[in-house]
């Protein structure tokens, strides 16, 4: 049984199409990335799966079913906007948010405790939150997150305004909850954590899902996408290519769909004193799957407003 | 309502605002300045007399300086200072050994004429008071123990309702001033707490914790329980301020022993303030909530709350009406409606019966009303939580009551 499954999901705001006919499945004990640019809808998917708003269509389970108050108490969800009484101390308002989920207080200030170690927060228990800095906010919010020790987290963006320590840490520890079968549905820009991370994912655009898998699966279907190429020579205006990218002496380049890497090769070597040191048919980082995506779909968009 | 969350929530918002220093300010505050105030008017009322003896000069032969007014047991009575004329008189006020002087004319007894002679400054009151107390005396002097006193006194009228069930006594002020106490209670109390209901709901909406909450609970708890929270602060509030006033009675009392001289204890009149004060405080928080709800930050709640305020205070502006004229049918819709209940109520009590008719359909309105207010309050916050930035218009408000958000 999935653990989330939001199937054919509608959701307008006016005359705003936020979301339009989005479906995936979310398995027990997986990370599942929720990806898509800015504006895209995932937000208000994530609001939908948590029950903050209604779809206007369409289905969502969650733990096999209707996500009432019970169901509520074992999801931790961190909004990308954090919210935290600023004006209180943080050990108070890290257990009022516990046992609002059903945890007793004695039970939370137990955990707390080793929570706080584990950040390194311990000295900052009873200062105020507008006190502490962003990163020591934006761990508190992960505290928040996990204190009653959810079955489902719903995170968004965990990693911003952490410094690499803690981004370290909290993938430990996302790492660890998957390792206790907990199920995570994450969502963020950072596709090199998303490829470190998540077994699956689903990439929306303009409220629509564009891309929906397992990570390794899709890299592979975009793997005649992309090259990599050592040498000297004009690697940027090539024919059919849709971004090229400069790192560390290797060229990184991303194809139009259905372009021939042996059509570049060509294009290349035709190129006056060109000399080549490597070339190679290279699997795309999820970065490179998603701008391809992203832009073949806008690419799409403005053919059909121009017909 | 999972009974839990609703408790909860409840605790916390009653915690959260009592250790605020505007509570603590608004709270401590009024009492300390009811304290301040009482004893500068203790202190002024004692040094009125002056220090000064008051003279006289008695051309009617009817003063003796050995007849004085009845006094309470340690009272002491102005110092008076008999002169054989006027002259006289005027040099010792110059000299400033008196503060002023009386001139009784020789035909005093049959016109009553008599001159009040004073330097720079007028005699006080009290010191007028004794010395008028002090004529009286001598004028009565020859007339039974009996009459004296009465003619002091004067006449002790008790007023009473036709039906018996209300009455007062005409010299125990404190018969009117208890409900017109427990009206500017209630509005100390309305303008206090709505601005921390109206805090709390937008502080949320600013600092983001409202999308944490309601993955939490329903918005029914968290308005429930705030509300609860809030009337519970109202409540403390009420302690400080009722433990303050028995307080002051307490000290008036042993400084004024006639104060409670034929008071009542005026326990109808406790009951149904009780029995309005907490529906009428929730139909406030809950009308605040829906405020707080529907804009998108605090400044502009606090635009629209004057309004809602106002609408509770509103008999505060008819209070010479209803002292005139307490059961004239504008008052009666004022006992009526809602949001005017409480104050109108208390105001009238003060001068007239409140039909029991008209308690009972004013209770279930506001009862009625309080619940409506903290359901809808409740259905606006849902929508109106998420959309930062965006004030909720009218259609949307409807919607959301409609269920369809």
């Amino acid at each position: 049984m999935a653990t989330v499954t939001v199937l054919n999901v509608n959701k307008s705001f006016g005359d705003v199409k936020a979301v339009r006919d989005v479906s995936f499945e979310v398995h027990p004990g997986e990370i599942f990335g929720l990806l898509g640019p800015n504006g895209a809808g995932k937000t208000t998917t994530i609001r939908m799966m948590l029950d903050i708003f209604r779809p206007d269509k369409g289905t969502i389970s969650v733990f096999g079913g209707k996500l009432d108050e019970a169901k509520k108490s074992r999801i931790g969800y961190m909004p990308e906007e954090r919210g935290l009484y600023k004006d209180l101390k943080l050990e108070p308002t890290l257990v009022y948010f516990a046992t609002l989920k059903g945890i007793s207080e004695a039970t939370a200030r137990e955990r707390l405790q080793s929570w706080l170690e584990r950040f390194d927060l311990q000295d900052y228990a009873q200062k105020k939150i507008q006190d502490l800095s962003k990163g020591m906010q934006q761990k508190a919010q992960i505290i928040a997150t996990l204190l009653h020790d959810p079955d489902l987290l719903v995170v968004d963006e965990p990693f911003s305004g952490l410094d690499p320590v803690n981004t370290r840490l909290v993938k430990e520890i996302i790492e660890d909850l998957r390792e206790q079968g907990k199920t995570i549905i994450m969502s963020t820009h950072q596709m090199y954590q998303v490829e470190a991370l998540c077994n699956r994912i689903v990439l929306i655009n303009r409220g629509r899902t564009v891309l929906y898998g397992e990570v390794d699966v899709i890299k592979r279907d975009f793997a005649g996408n992309a090259l990599a190429i050592e040498g000297h020579g004009d690697f940027v205006n090539l024919p059919g290519v849709l971004e090229t990218r400069h790192h560390n002496g290797t060229w990184n380049l991303t194809l139009e769909p259905g372009t021939d890497s042996q059509d570049v090769l060509r294009a290349i070597m035709r190129q006056d004193g060109v000399k080549l040191e490597r070339f190679e048919i290279a699997e795309p980082s999820l970065e490179d799957v998603f701008v391809t995506v992203v832009q073949r779909e806008e690419g799409e968009r403005g053919d059909n407003a121009r017909s | 309502m999972r009974g839990h969350n609703f408790w909860l929530v409840a605790k916390h918002e009653y915690a959260k605002i009592v250790k605020t220093k505007s509570f603590l300010l608004g709270t401590l505050g009024v009492p300390a300045l009811i304290v301040v105030v009482t004893a500068v008017s203790v202190i002024v009322a004692l040094g009125q007399r002056g220090v000064l003896p008051v003279g006289y000069v008695d051309h009617a032969g009817i003063l003796d300086a050995t007849v004085l007014p009845p006094r309470e047991e340690g009272e002491e009575l102005v110092a008076l200072r008999a002169f054989s004329d006027e002259a006289l008189a005027q040099a010792a006020l110059e000299a400033e050994e008196i503060q002023a002087f009386y001139v009784l004319s020789k035909d005093y007894v049959q016109t009553g004429q008599m001159k009040l002679v004073y330097g720079q400054k007028r005699p006080s009151e009290v010191a007028r008071e004794d010395f008028v107390a002090f004529l009286r005396a001598n004028l009565l002097a020859q007339q039974s123990p009996a009459i004296q006193k009465r003619v002091q006194e004067g006449p002790w009228v008790t007023i009473r309702s036709a039906d018996g069930s209300r009455e007062f006594d005409s010299e125990n002020i404190l018969s009117f001033v208890v409900p017109y106490a427990a009206a500017f209670f209630f509005f100390f109390a309305v303008m206090n707490s709505g601005g921390y209901m109206l805090q709390a709901i937008t502080d949320e909406k600013e600092n983001r914790t409202v999308e944490i909450l309601a993955t939490s609970l329903r918005p029914l708890e968290l308005i429930g329980g705030k509300a609860l929270g809030l009337m519970s602060v109202g409540l403390t509030q009420l302690a400080i301020w009722t433990a303050t006033g028995l307080l002051a009675l307490v000290v008036a009392t042993s400084m004024f022993p006639d104060l409670l001289n034929g008071f009542n204890i005026p326990w109808s009149f406790i009951g149904v303030t009780m029995l309005f004060f907490l529906p009428a405080y929730a139909l406030m928080a809950g009308m605040m909530t829906a405020v707080g709800s529907a804009v998108t930050d605090h400044r502009q709640g606090q635009q629209i709350s004057g309004i809602f305020n106002l609408l509770f205070t509103f008999p505060f502006f008819f209070i010479v009406l209803i002292m005139a004229k307490p059961n004239s049918p504008l008052v009666v819709a004022l006992t009526l409606f809602p949001t005017t209940a409480f104050i109108t109520i208390t105001l009238r009590w003060a001068m007239a019966i409140v039909p029991l008719w008209q308690l009972l359909v004013s209770w279930v309105l506001v009862v009625s009303t309080a619940v409506f207010s903290v359901w809808v309050a409740a259905r606006i916050f849902r929508i109106g939580m998420l959309r930062y930035g965006q004030r909720l218009s009218f259609k949307h408000i409807l919607t959301s009551l409609q269920g369809k958000e």
